[in-house]
């Protein structure tokens, strides 16, 4: 444990240090919540839309901005530098842990995410979102959005190492944007049709983004949060799992 | 300028040897078939010595440095670091071992400082400690001045030197230097040198590989020449030269160069203004 704050101590000194880097995973969910809001909040008006509970359509498109932000896995990209620079192997040739190793980075992926989720927050909230939850479920807003950046930023590590190359972790990144339209980004999934429905409900994706959005307009649905907590777990023990013998099988 | 020593560190055993290999293989497959870079090393540093690793472009240099600091998986064979063996006990060799490899892996975000005290801390030393001990190896290495600037507006000549420091935080029985002038100008090779043969008297045996037959004649007690994967000749630099002498019949002493083209089979060639090795 104290060599995983070791490395992501060195990692939030890094993000710090290439604030260019840190700022489009701002600038671009924030965006996307901007146009999607403009383009649908008409057709889906607050009086009228039963499943906005109350809330702005903006409130509904919330947890696909917070998912997004939190998967642009800017850490496998530096990760791939240090490859190709050599300092991966000076690293390696330390007597810590492969799963330190690992797991360095990903920390500060939880912390970089959390501050995120924190500061998309204070942007929305004087548009009037609000977290029908309370204080606890924006504790547990921020726990969930920063486990499924561990988890997507574990993804786009593996595809690190295992490629060593940037283009090919660059453009593995771009998976999440399809994922993110196979869920119900846009209506409840009972709205959808059928195929779609389905499709949802094949991705995992859509469960993080249900608890997410319930936790905004709901409040407490356990039934739904666990299912999100359940599949952002899976997903970071999945990952962690295969970067670690990744990395212990690195040559 | 006086190196930091430490009496509480403990002190290496000269009754084994500081690096042991024995029919050390590394064969690599890939898309393109399978390539067998190093066949069956046999190799023995003694405690203590500065350590030769010679060998043209692609003989199996690196790779052989790579197996032996466990940073790469030994095929067939095995291997002993300062009496660890390599491939059951790899943690236990990292804890021996200062690794300095080719092109300075370093992290171009941080200070040198920072780098130097996040390897010592990566090594067990706790932040106070790791703090004193970075000092003194930035002084060591006189980038002190520097030590608080981003690493990326480093040169060549002080990347290098930072790295040897960064080797150095844990006082390693064993420091591997991968080609650690390559890419350096004359006066900067020449520091290196000097910290090389100033960690050397402090016991720490070094093994250095290179390309520059003028710095192993300068550093290296005795030397190995490896070509194609596979050791072609082991000694010292006179007696290798002695040996060549009394082969050839020559009647002045060779240079390590020309030691280095006989055992390899290479000749000197010169095409567009640059001079190449190639083979005979």
């Amino acid at each position: 444990m104290r060599t995983v704050l070791i490395l992501g101590e060195r990692a939030v000194r890094e993000a710090k240090r290439t604030p260019d880097a840190l700022l489009p995973t701002l600038l671009i969910p924030i965006f996307f919540l901007l146009v999607n809001t403009g383009q649908a909040a008409k057709i889906f008006p607050t009086g009228s839309t039963t499943w906005l509970e109350g809330q702005s359509y903006a409130a509904f498109q919330l947890p696909a901005t917070l998912l997004l932000a939190a998967s642009f896995g800017t850490a496998a990209l530096y990760l791939v530098e240090e490859i190709e620079g050599g300092y991966f192997d000076k690293l390696r040739a330390t007597p810590i842990s492969r799963s330190s190793l690992a797991l360095g980075r990903l920390s500060a992926e939880a912390l970089k995410s959390s501050l995120l989720t924190i500061v998309i927050l204070l942007i929305a909230f004087p548009f009037g979102i609000r977290i029908a939850s309370g204080v606890v479920g924006v504790v547990l807003l921020i726990l969930l959005t920063a486990g499924w950046a561990v988890g997507y930023s574990g993804f786009l590590q593996f595809v690190a190492l295992k490629t060593r190359n940037a283009a090919a972790t660059n453009s593995a990144g771009l998976v999440f944007f399809p994922l993110l339209f196979l869920t119900p980004n846009f209506v409840p999934r009972g709205l959808l049709a059928r195929p779609m429905e389905i499709a949802a409900t094949l991705n995992p994706v859509t469960y993080v983004m249900e608890a997410l959005r319930s936790l905004i307009l709901v409040n407490f649905d356990w039934a739904v949060i666990g299912k999100g907590f359940a599949v952002t777990a899976g997903f970071v023990a999945l990952t962690l799992f295969v970067n670690v013998r990744t990395m212990a099988k690195y040559d | 300028m006086t190196y930091p020593t430490d009496s509480s560190s403990s002190e290496p055993n000269n009754s084994i040897p500081a690096i042991s290999a024995r029919g050390l293989v590394k064969t690599f497959t890939g898309r393109s078939g399978t390539v067998e870079a190093v066949r069956g090393v046999d190799l023995t540093v003694q405690t203590g010595e500065v350590f030769g690793f010679l060998g043209p472009n692609g003989a199996g240099k690196s790779t052989t440095v790579r197996m032996l600091t466990t940073l790469t998986g030994i095929t067939s064979g095995s291997a002993t670091v300062a009496g660890v063996d390599v491939a059951s006990d790899p943690d236990g060799v990292r804890h021996k071992i200062g690794v300095a490899l080719q092109e300075a892996g370093l992290d171009m975000r941080q200070t040198g400082r920072e780098l130097v005290v996040l390897q010592a801390r990566l090594f067990g030393l706790s932040r106070a400690e790791a703090g004193e001990r970075a000092q003194e190896l930035l002084e060591l290495v006189e980038l002190t001045d520097a030590a608080d600037r981003l690493i990326k507006g480093y040169s060549g000549g002080m990347k290098r030197r930072l790295d040897l420091a960064s080797a150095l935080v844990h006082r390693p029985d064993v420091l591997f230097l991968d080609e650690p002038t390559t890419g350096l100008d004359p006066a900067s090779r020449l520091v290196v040198w000097d910290e090389v043969r100033r960690i050397n008297e402090l016991g720490t045996t070094v093994f250095l590989t290179t390309q520059y037959l003028e710095e192993a004649d300068q550093l290296c007690e005795r030397l190995a020449i490896i070509d194609d994967g596979k050791i072609v000749t082991e000694g010292t630099p006179a007696s290798l030269k002695a040996e060549l002498k009394a082969r050839r019949g020559l009647q002045s002493d060779p240079s390590l160069d020309e030691v280095f083209l006989d055992v390899t089979g290479r000749r000197r060639e010169r095409g567009a203004g640059e001079v190449s090795e190639v083979a005979s």
